[in-house]
């Protein structure tokens, strides 16, 4: 059940490196609104299944408060991930409030599928927001995340007038979304639309095909490649040409 | 970049194969026969001096800091005086033998065996301590890997630090003899107790005439070479400069960086050549070379670039040394090490960071050269420059396992709680591994190894070895009638107390030897307080004499162990007493289930309080039991749970463990889990493992892991490290060490061996050359966890 107190959560996972600054635990909340076939943890597509499990706010706590020192001496803390953490927005706030109180500094990663006025007091406690943007055609988003694009636009430019860290991430996925034409798409709404633009490439892996055997799931389509180094640094010298900046959490 | 010159050097160190040599052990006898009758000290003392005035003399090519002590570059030497015995029964097999093996010819071993064995028979250390040890000690502490004391009685003890700082920078050897002889005009001839200190003045009279002999002879052999050369060749006008240098020094106080890196390796030499030592630690290098560094950067006199060609050539130098140990000894400390600890960093005596530019320069010597010598080791304090942890982590990226990564404040505190002052604390360094020393002190810091998992086998095996079925420790009654977790509980410890009073007993036993055979008058020159007092370090001469150190093997193990007892006998009911003792007695076999269990039961290193509790209250108990003997000079015994490889021979004798570890298979090192069994991140392993009270462990503790060299490729990468290490140390950790080579190029190393010659790797508490390890040791290697990036 998700209540303020508790929800399902895929996986507790510390020492996380590259989701945000220094050393952090990642929280990796169950349940997502878009259905992206490539997704690296596909257990988290849905809220109930055999590799998901009810855990009480005060559960993460626990966990997360032994991994204090390490944030404090490091510069992390805890970032929500998912699935789409936002699913779960009372749980999600339970914790957000937790962390925030002790001190935490906290990271989300989103899908931007959200209603903005609902969770906008859970964002603003967050140091770093990192939404996706899957792709700028609307009927290609919506052909391969089952939402449609508007609403994270929408989203995205109103995370921007918070106080918090926006970094834009782009799974870099050959056969769905790596074309020139796209990449310059996204750059130019982010040049256009936001404070101070900043883009990180995650190239697309198949280190979650072993969870899609365990749920009994279809592999991702092997269509689906991982960018050569080159079509990787061509997308960065792209944004570079576009003023936006290319971060990395490697 | 190395320079062309250690390119070269470098290469022989790499591809050479080590060799023995026998002039040492032959002019140490000749000298012996002439000197029957005189005072032990005084013979000692005469045998140095021979051999420092008839060893062959050798500057190899290309060496800018010379010193030899036999006739190969890449050398070992014998100590008959020690032991015989085993070189007599082994050497035949040096060449052959799977870990740490030398080159010795036939003609060689007819040699020994007719020149300078007969001389020693009934004489060596080996011999008196075998005599001497009672017979219920010897059965239990003798070759038996459950408790073994070996190095301490075949070989000398070694683990001393010169002191340059405070003796032989300012005084020279020169300075010494005059220091002694003023000493001898004061003294009486009708004092009993004057009388052994002019014998003792006398012999270090006698040493420090023989490393001045030594260092002169070098300086005769370098200007005989320089003198054939063409007057415009660069290495004839380094032969004049290494002899004018070798003239200078030791006998005179240094006053260039050169003549002090020079005196430093003479030292060394002389260390070597007077006991063949284990742990000769070079100490504090970046601070007491700073000074000539800085005047002579200063002046002008030397470049950076020179100064590191020098360092990385005395690196080449510290591990063309070979430490000639028997294939027992070699199982503890495999890898051709000599523990030649080497320390930077810190804070200094005053509580002021200590780093400076010799600090970088020295880990970029490991960098550059790696080399398993020097054994590098860093003190970080809390407030370190971030530029020092990052070179820190950097170092550690590149995979040779250095440095040793300490915690300079947890040091400060183990040599508080070993009674030291608190300037002498700050200015602690490390000895041998991980052990916290000080340059003004005698001690045994590896004296005994104790394997806990037999403590507890003999408590669930009414007192009998699963491996042979003879009675080793006390009686018990049968596993299947203990009632309670209390009671096995107890009786772990029963069987365990026991073991350590045999550790007490092999100790004392080999202190009073020692103090009779083998004084010590080089090395005690190099020690303050045996100068002023007139006392040899095996008499207690130094300032501080430190309690032997007792090294606990297989706290992971046996906590481990005794949580599935608690857990699936006495809280789950799962399985009774009896099954599980037949379980472990027939190592698991028909007991697949019951295994797979016992391997679900919380493991120590991930902490989890549940198993880890345990650990910390044997670890406790450990510290009380050990800490309430005392040694020869009634200072306590010492505690550690360092490492060094000696798991793997203590694993060996040990049966299977309710653990679920298999027989034989290596038992657990330092405070690290079991391999293999720290699921969770190294977060986590470092949180079990600072649970321990490791400050009260003065003898040192050793925690290694393995990363996936992902995580610290990149500088963020390496920023994160140096954080966790910070978080680590703040909780109250002494040490940790990584491997970051992935399994992938460990297995191709040992495919391929030829091709992976200088690939450096942590054993435990040291670094050695990865083809140098015997296929188990390998094997021991790749099986840690390694933590992933996740």
């Amino acid at each position: 059940m998700i209540t303020q107190d508790s929800g399902y959560i895929m996986q507790l996972q510390n020492m996380s490196v590259n989701d945000g600054e220094g050393i952090r635990t990642n929280i990796f909340l169950a349940g997502c609104p878009m259905t992206c076939p490539w997704c690296s943890n596909p257990e988290g597509q849905t809220l109930i299944n055999p590799m998901t499990k009810i855990t009480t706010v005060d559960e993460v706590v626990t966990f997360v408060k032994k991994q204090m020192l390490f944030y404090r001496y490091s510069g992390g803390g805890v970032t929500f991930s998912g699935g789409e953490a936002t699913v779960q927005a009372e749980f999600l706030r339970s914790m957000t409030n937790a962390f925030y109180d002790r001190g935490i500094s906290l990271a989300i990663e989103t899908c931007g599928a959200f209603a903005f006025p609902v969770v906008k007091d859970i964002l603003a406690k967050m140091d770093t927001i990192f939404i996706d943007i899957k792709h700028m055609d609307p009927v290609q988003h919506k052909k391969w995340t089952g939402y449609a694009l508007n609403p994270i636009l929408e989203n995205i430019c109103s995370v921007d007038t918070l106080q918090s860290n926006l970094v834009i991430r782009v799974p870099l996925i050959v056969g769905v979304n790596a074309d020139e034409e796209n990449l310059v798409a996204i750059l130019n709404f982010l040049r256009n639309n936001l404070r101070k633009p900043q883009i990180e490439f995650l190239p697309y892996h198949t280190y979650g095909e072993e969870k899609y055997r365990q749920l009994g799931k279809a592999l991702p389509d092997v269509n689906f490649h991982t960018p050569t180094e080159e079509e990787q640094n061509l997308a960065i010298k792209l944004a570079c040409a576009f003023g936006v900046e290319v971060v990395s959490y490697r | 970049m190395l320079t062309e010159r250690i390119e070269n050097i470098r290469q022989n160190y790499v591809n050479a194969k080590p060799a023995i040599s026998t002039e040492r052990a032959y002019i140490w006898t000749q000298s012996h026969m002439k000197t029957a009758g005189k005072a032990t000290c005084i013979r000692r003392a005469q045998a140095f001096y021979d051999t420092c005035a008839q060893l062959s003399v050798h500057i190899f090519e290309g060496e800018l800091i010379v010193g030899a002590i036999g006739e190969f570059r890449k050398c070992g030497i014998l100590t008959p005086e020690f032991s015989w015995k085993w070189v007599d029964k082994e050497m035949e097999h040096f060449a052959d033998r799977p870990q740490d093996p030398y080159v010795m010819t036939k003609e060689q071993c007819d040699f020994v065996r007719k020149e300078i064995f007969p001389y020693w028979q009934g004489k060596s250390l080996e011999e008196a301590f075998l005599a001497r040890i009672p017979t219920e000690t010897a059965k239990i502490g003798v070759d038996t890997s459950i408790i073994d004391s070996d190095s301490k009685w075949r070989q000398a003890v070694g683990e001393v630090t010169p002191d340059y700082q405070d003796v032989l920078f300012p005084k020279g050897f020169g300075g010494i003899i005059k220091d002694a002889q003023e000493k001898i005009k004061k003294l009486t001839a009708t004092s009993t107790d004057d009388l052994a200190k002019k014998d003792f003045y006398d012999s270090i009279i006698l040493t420090s005439q023989g490393i001045i002999l030594y260092a002169h002879r070098y300086a005769d052999a370098a200007e005989n070479l320089a003198k054939v050369l063409p007057e415009d060749s660069e290495r004839r006008a380094e032969l004049i400069e290494i002899a004018a240098i070798c003239r200078k020094v030791p006998e005179n106080p240094p006053t260039t960086f050169k003549e002090a890196m020079q005196f430093v390796w003479f030292t060394q030499v002389g260390g070597i050549i007077s006991e063949n030592p284990l742990s000769l630690n070079p100490g504090r290098f970046d601070q007491y070379m700073y000074p000539y560094y800085q005047k002579d950067v200063a002046e002008g006199k030397i470049t950076q670039v020179e100064a590191q060609e020098r360092i990385e050539a005395l690196w080449l130098k510290y591990s063309d040394w070979v430490w000639t140990i028997s294939a027992n000894t070699a199982d503890y400390f495999a890898g051709y090490n000599q523990f030649q600890n080497l320390t930077i960093g810190g804070k200094t005596r005053k509580g002021l960071d200590a780093t400076n530019d010799l600090t970088y320069m020295c880990m970029k010597a490991t960098a550059e050269a790696k080399t398993h010598q020097p054994g590098l080791s860093v003190r970080v304090h809390a407030d370190c420059p971030q530029e020092f942890l990052g070179a820190v982590t950097e170092l550690v990226s590149q995979g040779t396992g250095f440095p040793a990564i300490h915690n300079d404040s947890v040091g400060y505190q183990m040599l508080l709680n070993a009674g030291y002052e608190q300037e002498d604390a700050r200015d602690w360094n490390n000895c041998g591994c991980v052990v916290p020393h000080y340059r003004k002190t005698g001690e045994w810091t590896a004296a005994v190894n104790v394997n806990f998992g037999s403590a507890l086998e003999y408590a669930l095996n009414q007192g009998k070895s699963n491996m042979t079925g003879k009675k080793m420790g006390l009686c018990e009654k049968a596993a299947k009638d203990f009632i309670t977790y209390d009671e096995v509980e107890k009786a772990f410890y029963k069987q365990f107390d026991n073991l350590c009073k045999h550790a007490i007993i092999l100790t004392i036993t080999a202190q009073r030897i020692h103090q009779e055979m083998v004084p010590r008058p080089f090395l005690s020159s190099t020690i303050e307080a045996c100068i002023e007092d007139g006392r040899d370090l095996s008499m207690g001469g130094a300032k501080y004499n430190i309690g032997p150190v007792i090294t606990g093997i297989g706290l992971a193990v046996v906590a481990n162990s005794l949580a599935v007892i608690k857990k699936l006998i006495f809280t789950d009911a799962v399985c009774t007493m009896e099954e599980l003792a037949s379980a472990v007695n027939n190592n698991w076999v028909g007991y697949e289930a019951l295994r797979t269990k016992a391997q679900a039961v919380p493991k120590y290193g991930n902490d989890d309080d549940y198993v880890d509790t345990i650990a910390l209250e044997i670890a406790n108990h450990y510290y009380k039991e050990i800490h309430q003997y005392k040694d020869i000079f009634d200072a306590p015994f010492n505690t550690a749970f360092m490492g060094i490889s000696n798991y793997i021979p203590m694993g060996r004798v040990l049966g299977s463990t309710p653990d679920g570890r298999l027989a034989g298979e290596p038992s657990s090192e330092g405070v690290s889990p079991y391999v293999g069994t720290d699921h969770g991140t190294p977060l986590a392993a470092m949180r079990s493992a600072a649970k321990i009270n490791q400050e009260i462990h003065s003898g040192g503790t050793l925690l290694n892991l393995r990363l996936n060299h992902d995580l610290v490729a990149t500088k963020r990468g390496q920023a994160n490290l140096g954080a966790m290490i910070q978080a680590f140390f703040a909780l109250g950790a002494f040490h940790v060490q990584f491997n970051t080579i992935s399994s992938k190029v460990l297995r191709a190393a040992q495919a391929k061996p030829e091709a992976y010659k200088d690939l450096l790797v942590r054993v435990a508490g040291y670094s050695t050359q990865f083809v140098n390890l015997s296929k188990s040791m390998q094997d021991a290697i790749i099986a840690r966890t390694e933590h992933g990036e996740l």
